[in-house]
């Protein structure tokens, strides 16, 4: 879990959610690369953020990529961030005894676009909430930067701000993650995505 | 333990690594060629466990080879990366993975991009301007991290290479004495001399 | 003579023909007409809506055009339960595709995919032909826009405009005329598909992205009144 760094929250808003992640990946102490983003559009209102060791960031990626298209090729229609959590998983816990390293969280707006986020652990509990959702090795720093800057009903600005404020000062205590940021935030008629430059070091 | 360096410029990427093949403490040989060719404008670069390198890099380069011959058309570097990756990252989760750790350097005719691949025995990979393997890899990072940019031509490439294993030479106790370099571009993939 | 050689798929007659096979693209001559057509920017698919009982709900949308992927559409004439199965199957092989190369999956590999399949069922005993020929439309990035065609046998080919189920003669003798040598563009190939029929998909690039469309009724009503068809229509109905 803590092979290749990386951290990833999620928070919710007025008609709106965010998600946010790093940009690094190392091994170890050695930073790799400063591109590396920890999450995936799944729908046009759902994303979901995989921290964790990184080949299985990339191999969950591609296999919920494949499972969300059949999805939409089979029924027709887009998948809902709460089929999706669930979705999600049952597919970590069939490897319940050989499990993907990863913490997923989801953040999307359903068909009423109201805000949905969630997080689980590695072999699937999901643990849905009505504020925010950390993972990654910046969880505990996450914890309390959104324990403090948070509040109920921000607009989707007020959200980026506090999303953003809340990553970048969280990161900059963990040496594994950092090295830059994307913020995304969903509202129900458009998607916003931002880089943040953040410190380099 | 082996050395790979690769460094992308402004229309190619140039891949180096170190000749040496050595059992336990002995240097058996050096010119060993530690790269393949997976098509005309890919190639890979492997190190890790001897034998896993030249097995799976072989199993890639059989298995691309034979996609073109099929289909009549090649894949971009950016398939054949995934391919790898993903071939690596299924063997993982085998009961006798691969132990080798990869660069993947190619160059897409479709779109006139250079592009370098960094893919570790856990089958992480990342498109990256610059990467290495090993060692090595601790001090030329930070001399490519000074001294990169995107727009550099193949006369700078190689400068760049030079300085990164004059590097090498300097800091690390093994002795590195045999570099082999090679640079893929839209013509292709060719040795150079450093 | 050719009842000893017809109980089984894989047997050849003396002639040196295939009978279940023939047998089967005979029932896909019966079955409703699908049509596809390749213009420079783009290319329709469109397929004909036969209204079997008013008591039918057509809510569920299109019952023969299908999305294999996002890069590619496909019409259907023959039995609808066979042609699930292989939609399924083609479906899926996209998809893995995608999972190993991260790149969608070129148009004329998929076509093959399928009909390797269907050639394997004229090979193998015990089995019975799938009874479906597809009109394929799609893009890729090594050949553009590109129409196939593929029948129970597993044979395919590339064109310009063609024409599988009823009436194909008439309706290729149609296209035949109204294709002009060097192209048409994607709205005069959505006239000349109106003309012959009802469900509706176009395929085409917008800022260098494929977009697939598949039309609804109203949207299918605008063209037809667009080309002064509806009446007649309707008539028919």
């Amino acid at each position: 879990m803590a092979y290749n760094g990386g951290a990833v929250v999620a928070m919710t808003g007025k008609n709106c959610v965010a998600i946010a992640c790093d940009k690094r990946l190392g091994v170890q102490a050695m930073t790799v690369s400063m591109e590396f983003k920890k999450t995936f559009q799944i729908a046009p209102k759902l994303f979901i953020g995989l921290p964790g060791l990184a080949t299985d960031v990339q191999t969950l990626a591609e296999k919920f990529r494949f499972k969300a298209n059949m999805y939409k090729l089979k029924e027709e229609r887009e998948l809902e961030p709460r089929t999706f959590a669930h979705l999600v998983s049952s597919t970590l816990y069939e490897r319940r005894f050989s499990p993907w390293y990863v913490e997923p969280v989801i953040a999307g707006l359903d068909k009423e676009n109201r805000p949905f986020i969630a997080s689980a652990d590695l072999i699937g509990c999901l643990d849905f909430a009505e504020d925010f959702s950390v993972s990654g090795t910046t969880s505990n720093q996450l914890f309390g930067m959104c324990e403090s800057l948070w509040e109920p009903d921000l607009e989707p600005e007020e959200l980026f701000e506090t999303i953003s404020q809340a990553l970048m000062n969280a990161v900059d205590r963990d040496c594994l993650s950092g090295w830059g940021a994307e913020v995304i935030v969903i509202t129900p008629d458009k998607v916003i995505t931002r880089t943040l430059k953040s410190r380099q070091d | 333990m082996d050395t790979l360096v690769g460094i992308t410029g402004k229309d190619f990427v140039i891949t180096a690594f170190d000749s040496k093949a050595v059992a336990s403490i002995t240097l058996m040989k050096t010119g060993e060629d530690k790269s393949r060719e997976l098509n005309s404008h890919a190639l890979m670069l492997f190190s890790g466990e001897p034998g896993d390198g030249v097995h799976f890099s072989e199993y890639i380069e059989r298995n691309i080879k034979l996609y073109g011959i099929r289909h009549g058309i090649e894949l971009s570097p950016k398939a054949v990366a995934s391919f790898a990756r993903r071939e690596l990252a299924d063997s993982l989760r085998s009961r006798k993975p691969y132990a080798v750790n990869l660069l993947i350097a190619g160059y897409d005719v479709k779109t006139d991009k250079p592009s370098l691949y960094w893919i570790d025995h856990l089958a992480s990979s990342v498109d990256v301007p610059f990467a290495a393997h090993g060692y090595g890899g601790y001090y030329c990072l930070s001399v490519l991290d000074r001294y990169h940019r995107q727009d550099i031509t193949e006369e700078e490439g190689i400068k760049l290479m030079q300085k990164c294993i004059q590097e090498i030479r300097s800091r690390m106790i093994m002795s590195m004495p045999d570099f082999i370099a090679k640079i893929v571009n839209k013509d292709g993939i060719r040795l150079v001399q450093l | 003579m050719s009842r000893r050689y017809d109980a089984r798929t894989t047997i050849f007659s003396p002639e040196g023909r295939l009978y279940q096979v023939e047998y089967a693209m005979e029932a896909i001559s019966h079955a409703s007409t699908a049509l596809g057509i390749l213009a420079k920017d783009g290319l329709v698919i469109a397929a004909e809506k036969k209204v079997a009982s008013k008591l039918l709900d057509e809510t569920k949308g299109g019952e023969k055009i299908y999305i294999i992927n996002d890069n590619m559409i496909c019409g259907v004439a023959g039995i609808t339960s066979d042609a699930n199965i292989l939609i399924n199957y083609v479906q899926t092989a996209a998809q893995q595709y995608l999972y190993t190369y991260n790149e969608d999956m070129p148009c004329e590999q998929l076509v093959q995919r399928l009909c390797d399949l269907k050639q394997g069922y004229t090979q193998y005993g015990g089995l019975r032909p799938f009874g479906v020929s597809f009109i394929y439309g799609g893009w890729d990035e090594h050949y553009g826009f590109q129409l196939y065609h593929s029948d129970p046998s597993g044979n395919y080919s590339g064109w310009k405009a063609t024409c599988i189920g009823a009436n194909t003669a008439s309706a290729q003798g149609i296209l035949r005329q109204e294709y002009k040598e060097d192209g048409v563009t994607l709205q005069e190939a959505k006239n000349l598909a109106i003309k012959v029929l009802i469900e509706f998909a176009t395929l085409e690039l917008v800022n260098g992205k494929v977009v697939r469309r598949m039309f609804n009724q109203t949207e299918i009503e605008t063209l037809l009144k667009e080309n002064n068809l509806l009446t007649k229509t309707e008539e028919a109905k």
